[in-house]
């Protein structure tokens, strides 16, 4: 009796703040998307206006105008350079996860294992690629496949790092739920530190996928062209030796844009495969 | 009562002690029988979740001698579904639902899938829940929680339940109806129930047996039968005194730490 009308109490009141909170929410998204609009025209309009009010050379400082002119201009050279580096970055991104979720299933599945490699993985994950990107280049050749491996590089221990983390911090009582049903090694992995570690995992893949994109790009800059047809990267030092500055700009936020559309893609996968449970994912259900 | 009876636990001589030095139990001898709903009463840091950890496998003695149906809890929980334990919050999983919570054991014990949903189906209308089959943990208050936690720990139909402090988190009334439904499903499933409380009313009001303990070093203090019957009314006069009783034993072994 006491704890059924406790409940339709629970879901009564459930209801009621479900609806304020939707009236507050749309509040709180007119807040939100008005802010950084009118944020972003007034940053647009004193950025056009500045090199016109200081007379400053368009090859110094070009006007939002200019980069859209250089953008259309030359969309035919600007368009391709997109796909590549997008194509370098998704592999990039797609091989560090699953090399990186691969290998800290592996490393936390054994301690000896654990103990005696994760050392050398922080060290490695100290070393700046960009420094070891030539002999990325002098192993791969330049191109296509150097850029992919620097773009993994980048992006593969975040996801170690945070997926390690994950592994090894289930809950102690859970664990010894496991224990006391004789669950395998296995069985331990697959239902407890895996599902538990998910969080962690998503963290480590939301780095991971912005920096494949630096990663791209920087390996561009090194292993310039690949099979004839240049990425973003390639297209910004030309446009840089050529002084097409505007152009310059318009890769450099192409590759902006890209770079929070990879974003927004996966945090959104991540939203959604943790939001029957975990908090960071449960306030957007509301 | 009267019949002869299985011994489920015992204890013989057994000492724990902490790397840190801290003296968890000492000397702990106790013998608990089949079908008994015993409680260890005591205040904080008396090993008394200690010592359920032990029966469960899940820790070491320093010294003495853990059985449980006469066997090393680890060669047992190794062997078989005879040991359930309740923690003291709840310990869902977050990610699965209510119904795939309380098959985790079964599941883990590699039973086919549709026995496995027939028994999770059965614990769960014993602990009232069977309409929250596809609800995550974090849309059940505390005492539902606790209620699927219950469920969880009865799938694997368990012998010997271990109850750690499991309504300590939770608010009176829901307590109340926790324990009343606990005490029916205890007479239902004819399980050895030990529970282990810091509170004195709950003891008195669900155990056949109150073994009393002191803290620093852990020692039994005293046990009490509580020789009344179910469903206990928690205003009578005899129900006072075995309260007043299990106090008094309780205050005296906290005196008893001091003079030491």
């Amino acid at each position: 009796m006491t704890s059924q009308t406790a409940t339709t109490n629970r879901s009564k009141l459930v209801v009621e703040s479900s609806i304020t909170d939707k009236k507050k929410a749309r509040g709180k998204v007119k807040g939100t998307i008005i802010g950084p609009i009118v944020a972003l025209v007034i940053f647009l309009s004193l950025w056009q206006s500045i090199p016109i009010v200081f007379e400053i050379k368009p090859f110094i400082l070009p006007k939002p105008t200019d980069v859209l002119q250089a953008a259309m201009d030359d969309w035919h050279l600007l368009w391709p350079a997109i796909q590549i580096t997008v194509t370098e970055s998704i592999i990039g991104f797609v091989i560090s996860a699953i090399v990186g979720i691969g290998i800290s299933i592996l490393l936390a599945s054994s301690r000896i294992l654990e103990v005696s490699l994760y050392p050398y993985a922080v060290i490695l994950q100290t070393i700046p690629v960009v420094a070891i990107a030539p002999i990325i280049v002098i192993w791969f050749g330049s191109g296509f496949n150097s850029i992919v491996i620097i773009s993994f590089l980048i992006g593969f221990f975040p996801v170690v790092s945070n997926t390690l983390m994950g592994l090894n911090s289930v809950d102690k009582n859970m664990g010894d739920l496991f224990t006391l049903y004789n669950a395998s090694k296995w069985q331990t992995m697959w239902k407890l530190r895996i599902p538990a570690a998910m969080p962690y995992m998503m963290s480590g893949l939301k780095i991971s996928c912005t920096l494949a994109i630096v990663g791209a790009i920087t390996g561009e800059f090194i292993a310039g062209i690949g099979g004839g047809r240049g990425g973003l990267g390639y297209a910004i030092t030309v446009a840089a030796v050529q002084l097409k500055t505007p152009y310059l700009f318009a890769c450099a936020i192409a590759g902006a844009i890209f770079g929070i559309g990879f974003y927004l893609l996966v945090s959104s996968v991540s939203k959604f495969m943790l939001k029957s449970w975990h908090e960071s994912a449960m306030k957007v259900e509301k | 009562m009267g019949a002869i009876q299985k011994e489920v636990v015992s204890f013989k001589g057994v000492d724990k002690i902490y790397n840190t030095g801290t003296v968890a139990l000492s000397q702990l001898d106790l013998s608990i029988q089949e079908g008994e709903f015993i409680s260890f009463l005591g205040p904080s840091g008396c090993g008394k979740s200690t010592a359920l950890r032990m029966v469960a496998g899940l820790g070491e003695v320093t010294k003495g001698k853990v059985e449980v149906f006469g066997q090393n809890p680890k060669d047992l929980i190794r062997n078989s579904n005879d040991i359930a334990y309740v923690f003291q919050d709840s310990n869902l999983l977050p990610w699965r639902t209510v119904l795939d919570n309380v098959m985790l054991p079964l599941e883990l014990r590699g039973s086919n899938k549709n026995t496995r949903k027939e028994i999770a189906m059965r614990v769960l209308e014993m602990v009232g829940l069977k309409d929250y089959l596809k609800s995550y943990p974090r849309q059940l208050s505390g005492g539902m929680k606790m209620r699927v936690s219950i469920a969880r720990a009865l799938a694997a139909k368990p012998k010997l339940l271990l109850m750690d402090e499991p309504f300590a988190a939770l608010d009176e009334m829901t307590r109340q109806s926790l324990q009343m439904d606990l005490l029916n499903i205890w007479r239902k499933e004819h399980t050895t129930i030990l529970f282990v409380t810091h509170n004195v009313y709950e003891a008195v009001y669900l155990s056949s047996k109150i073994a009393v303990m002191s803290a620093r070093p852990g020692r039994l203090a005293s046990l009490i039968d509580v020789d009344l019957p179910f469903p206990r009314d928690r205003v009578n006069r005899a129900f006072t005194e075995y309260v007043d009783l299990a106090s008094q034993s309780l205050e005296h072994s906290l005196n008893r730490k001091e003079l030491v």
